[in-house]
């Protein structure tokens, strides 16, 4: 710790910028992480809302809610519970004028099940009645109010707003809550259909007619887009940590490697080589610590900043695990040089 | 009782064309309580001589003993303890660590060391001597070079070693300033009874040494007195 501080301490600049460099890499993993979550998390923002564990859809929907649709008589042995809510899912498109259409979600839904109970209002209260509907609060960040009246593609009349309600997200668009009769309309479907699908809170099992549960994970894994997001940001943010680690280790090895003299005075005045290696790898850990640190504030900052329509998400788990992994490829980095340093020939010292 | 023996050694540089025999079968010994001066024109084999006996080179032919004990036994671990604690070094102002202030300098020792070092009054009066009292919390590179080799021999010092090698210890220090040097390691042999060996081109020195040896083309002539 003496000579590692002692030693910052005397090369301020050159520390500093390493600092620096450190700090960069760390935010860049940060806000990339933070972006990938953050779009990640609008496809599922909703079914994780729910807490759902299953899902009981159409057998030949190939898992897609859109495709999905269960009568009746695939649900005559169906036992509704307080963990279970039928959706009837459709895609549309939101008007008023003076406001932006907004591509959304509409789900029907039934005000005795849990989802409708469950919605977290930001702001207004929950629906009543077939013309009126909770929004996600994107649409209050687009400009629209409680009462305002939307006309919905593929709907007749119009529905008033009465709520904004939190993590109301599907497949990174906002969900719109109504009722299932106007989804039935909307899909052009008879009265003998029930809904989309039905989620359950639980892990059960249902197979009736053409009905069939699947875990909740083969839902979200065949979302559009999804998968192929998340392999694209997996990547690279996992090259991105190799590539950090080698920019890190190499700057750690220039910087002892330019230090080799010192080493060698302090090894011919009998400095155990131990001292040296501990001082090396606490001075490394310190400039981890210190970049990783102000990056994480610099984190902080932006979440602050960054306008909310940002997908952008940072939970502190996410925080913890990059900020791990960046500690441990520094003190990794910092022990490739290990052996330079034992083998300092002290009667360097002396040429 | 002899501090540092050297039996045949000889050191040889490089090979084939750049073969350099530095020093050639070396019979050299120090004692305690002796000041012994290793004089001769540039390129003799002084401080490779030196370097040998402190371990921090090692032979190519021959044995050194240090205290009796034979360095090439020694583990680098052992060598490590042996020249923090028994060796000290004056390397032509290269012994000082860049990154620390003066006081640090002796602030490390401790810290791998914690024993058996000068008290604060003996370093307290061993820095005046030197005149160096005042540099404590300057960095070698804000020393001139007298000041770096006064402070390069304190440092060596410090550990109280038995044995202090020192490669042209007064080169760049003016007479009176040599001239207490000369004295202080007179001082040290005399009355702590340390080896001293002093590689010089330095005069001045002369009349503080025990012996004086002659060195011209990697070997000892006899002795002057
Ligand atoms: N590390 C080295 N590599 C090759 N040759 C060296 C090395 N050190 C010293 N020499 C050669 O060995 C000879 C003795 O050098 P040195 O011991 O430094 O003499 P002195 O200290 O008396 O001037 C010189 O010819 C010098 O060029
Ligand atoms: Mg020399």
């Amino acid at each position: 710790m003496f000579l590692a501080l002692k030693e910052i301490k005397h090369e301020r600049l050159r520390y500093s910028l390493i600092v620096l460099i450190i700090l960069l890499i760390s935010y860049l993993i940060f806000l990339l992480s933070a972006l990938a979550i953050g779009l990640a998390s609008q496809n599922t923002q909703a079914i994780n809302s729910w807490q759902a564990k299953t899902v009981v859809l159409n057998e030949n929907a190939n898992l897609s809610l859109t495709q999905s649709v269960l009568t009746k008589k695939d649900l005559q042995d169906w036992h509704q519970n307080a963990d279970t809510a039928y959706i009837g899912q459709v895609p549309t498109v939101a008007k008023k004028a003076g406001r932006p259409s907004v591509s959304a979600q509409f789900f029907g839904i039934r005000s005795q099940q849990f989802i409708y109970q469950k919605q977290v209002l930001l702001a207004g209260k929950r629906a009543r009645g077939p013309h009126q509907v909770t929004v996600d609060v994107t649409f209050k960040q687009k400009g629209y109010r409680l009462g305002d009246w939307l006309k919905l593609s593929g709907a007749k009349g119009k529905y008033q707003i009465t709520g904004f309600v939190r993590d109301a997200k599907y497949n990174i668009a906002p969900i719109i809550y109504g009722t299932l009769p106007v989804w039935r309309k909307m899909r052009l479907l008879g009265p003998n259909v029930v809904a989309s699908a039905v989620i359950s809170k639980r892990v059960m099992a249902y197979h009736h007619g053409n009905a069939k549960r699947y875990p909740i994970a083969k839902l979200v894994a065949k979302l559009p887009g999804y998968h192929a997001q998340n392999l694209t940001f997996g990547l690279m943010i996992g090259f991105l940590f190799v590539i950090s680690l080698m920019i890190i280790a190499v700057f750690l090895y220039i910087l002892t490697i330019q230090k080799l003299q010192n080493f060698a005075v302090m090894r011919a005045q009998g400095i155990p080589s131990r001292v040296l290696v501990s001082a090396t790898i606490v001075q490394a850990v310190i400039l981890m610590v210190v970049g990783v640190a102000l990056a994480l504030v610099l984190m902080q900052i932006t979440l602050a900043l960054l306008p909310a329509a940002v997908p952008i998400a940072f939970p502190p788990m996410i925080g913890l695990v990059t900020t791990v992994g960046m500690l441990l490829m520094g003190v990794l980095g910092s022990f490739i040089p290990v052996r330079s340093i034992l083998k300092v020939d002290p009667a360097a010292a002396i040429s | 009782m002899t501090m540092i023996e050297l039996k045949h050694v000889s050191k040889i540089y490089g090979s084939g064309q750049a073969r350099v025999v530095a020093i050639q079968d070396i019979n050299f010994k120090i004692a305690p309580g002796e000041v012994a001066l290793l004089m001769g024109p540039s390129g003799a084999g002084k401080s490779t001589l030196l370097t040998i006996a402190g371990s921090l080179q090692k032979p190519s032919s021959g044995e050194v003993l240090i205290a009796g004990q034979a360095v090439s036994k020694l583990s680098t671990r052992e060598l490590s303890q042996l020249r923090l604690s028994e060796l000290g070094f004056v390397l032509q102002a290269y012994n000082l660590v860049p990154f620390l202030t003066v006081a640090e300098q002796f602030q490390l020792v401790d810290r791998i060391k914690p024993s058996g070092n000068l008290s604060r009054e003996e370093l307290e009066k061993l820095l005046k001597r030197l005149d160096i009292k005042q540099l404590l919390n300057k960095y070698p590179n804000q020393l001139s070079g007298g000041q770096r080799q006064r402070v390069s021999i304190a440092r060596a010092l410090y550990p109280n070693p038995s044995v202090i090698l020192a490669d042209e210890p007064t080169a760049s220090l003016d007479s009176e300033r040599a001239v207490a040097v000369g004295q202080l390691f007179q001082q040290l042999a005399q009355e702590y009874h340390k080896a001293i060996l002093l590689v010089t081109h330095d005069q001045r020195l002369e009349t503080y040494a025990d012996h004086i040896y002659q060195m011209l083309d990697g070997k000892i002539q006899v002795p002057a007195n």
